[in-house]
């Protein structure tokens, strides 16, 4: 069933839950506004009119309840797809994730598993703040017992979302709101892919070399790889040949893809939307100095959001964001070139 | 060669209210072979999307491209 169908990341993720809803009886999704409205970033749209109010439940306002019904109905044998509308709200249903969620199936000798998806919207760049702006990688991805994905486009967006279902593990499904195609938000060009029709699963835990290079490596996910493309794109007219890994999951993390890229160029750039400090970008440094430091010919260089909450002011948060001109001087800094003329 | 237009159905939204759409997204590109009855493209008018269907099967030609703006009537593709 070959498709030339373009889909943007908010449906892709749609169909990828419809289709599992069609074929597997205990999936349903919770959340607020994920029923009439279809999710306020589109990934539920058409949901209920298919399936109806029963497997597609409008929540109140307490993700502090419906993430833990979540957990509850996970460990009863259903797999739950439950939407935290912005990342930011973790704040106040953390116990439920982190406590409940990634940890019962240790706590019960692997008895029960938590086979829950919990997605949720990621990412600024629209003045939204700084609590609707985070994407707060590293915080979940640093707590054992989640698997952590956060795809780039549409066609990973719907591999890894029948992926995250299937999964046993619970499973936080982070999107970025610049990439889901809605019309109130641009998006980059690449995010809006072919997807075929038919359901299929990509693995958890495998990076994508998105572009083949061998002077330097870029390892991002998620907005940043457009960037990090973009940024590749005007370095190649400077002759500037590099490679950008899209890691697509967090955790598992997908060391080995990355080691065998900076062994090939020699050099490292990690770009995160994420906070600088203690983040994935250092964790990535970590994995490859870790393993040989000496394959590197420059030092590695981390560039991320900086450790200060998100300004409101256009300005000053595009000022603060990672982008293309930035990763560019980046790759620049650690080739020791100036400038481009 | 038979040719289709693919308009914005009259009436599809309160003009009284919004005059004015954009067409948020195609989903096929240019030059692309469509079935008939796929959905081409989405308008949004004031954050609420509404879909579009091709008319007929065939070859997709875009006359208004993302972003662009349309009212009920107006002609945003071809089908040859």
């Amino acid at each position: 069933m070959s498709s030339n169908r373009i889909l943007t990341v908010s449906r892709a993720m749609a169909e990828a839950i419809a289709q599992e809803m069609r074929t597997d009886p205990t999936v349903f999704v919770m959340g607020e506004d994920i029923g009439a409205y279809g999710g306020i970033f589109g990934a539920t749209q058409g949901l209920l009119g298919e399936f109806g109010p029963e497997r597609v439940r409008d929540t109140p306002i307490s993700e502090t309840a419906f993430i833990g019904a979540g957990v509850g109905a996970a460990m009863a044998g259903m797999r739950p797809i439950v939407e935290l509308m912005f990342v930011d709200f973790f704040g106040v249903c953390m116990d439920a994730i982190y406590n409940l969620a990634a940890k019962n199936v240790y706590f019960s000798g692997g008895n029960c598993k938590v086979p829950m998806v919990l997605m949720t919207a990621t990412g600024g760049g629209y003045c939204d703040a700084g609590q609707h702006s985070q994407t707060l990688h590293a915080t979940f991805a640093h707590l054992p017992g989640m698997k952590v994905v956060a795809p780039s486009n549409a066609y990973d967006a719907k591999g890894l979302m029948i992926s995250a279902i299937r999964d046993n593990s619970p499973t936080l499904y982070m999107f970025h709101k610049g990439l889901q195609g809605l019309a109130w938000m641009a998006s980059p060009d690449g995010a809006a892919v072919i997807v075929p029709e038919e359901a299929y699963t990509l693995p958890l835990g495998q990076a994508n070399v998105v572009r083949k290079g061998k002077d330097v490596t870029i390892v991002t996910l998620s907005m940043m790889v457009h960037h990090a493309l973009a940024a590749a794109a005007a370095l190649e007219k400077s002759g500037i040949d590099a490679e950008v890994i899209d890691l697509r999951t967090l955790v598992p993390l997908d060391r080995d893809t990355v080691f065998k890229s900076v062994a090939k160029t020699g050099r490292l750039i990690v770009v995160d939307e994420d906070y600088t400090s203690f983040g994935l970008t250092a964790e990535i440094l970590a994995s490859v100095v870790e393993r040989d430091p000496s394959v590197l010919k420059a030092k590695p260089k981390r560039l991320a959001y900086p450790d200060i909450p998100i300004p409101y002011s256009r300005v000053m948060e595009q000022f603060a964001l990672p982008n293309a001109a930035k990763i560019e001087a980046a790759v620049r800094e650690t080739l020791n070139l100036k400038k481009a003329a | 060669m038979n040719l289709a237009d693919i308009a914005i159905p009259q009436g599809l939204w309160d003009t009284g209210k919004t005059p004015e759409g954009v067409v948020a997204n195609w989903f096929y590109r240019e030059g692309s072979t469509v079935p008939a009855g796929a959905t081409v493209a989405e308008i949004m008018v004031e954050k609420t999307n509404y879909e579009i269907a091709a008319p007929t099967a065939g070859t997709l030609h875009v006359l208004i491209s993302k972003d662009g703006v349309v009212r009920p009537g107006s002609v945003i593709g071809r089908i040859s």
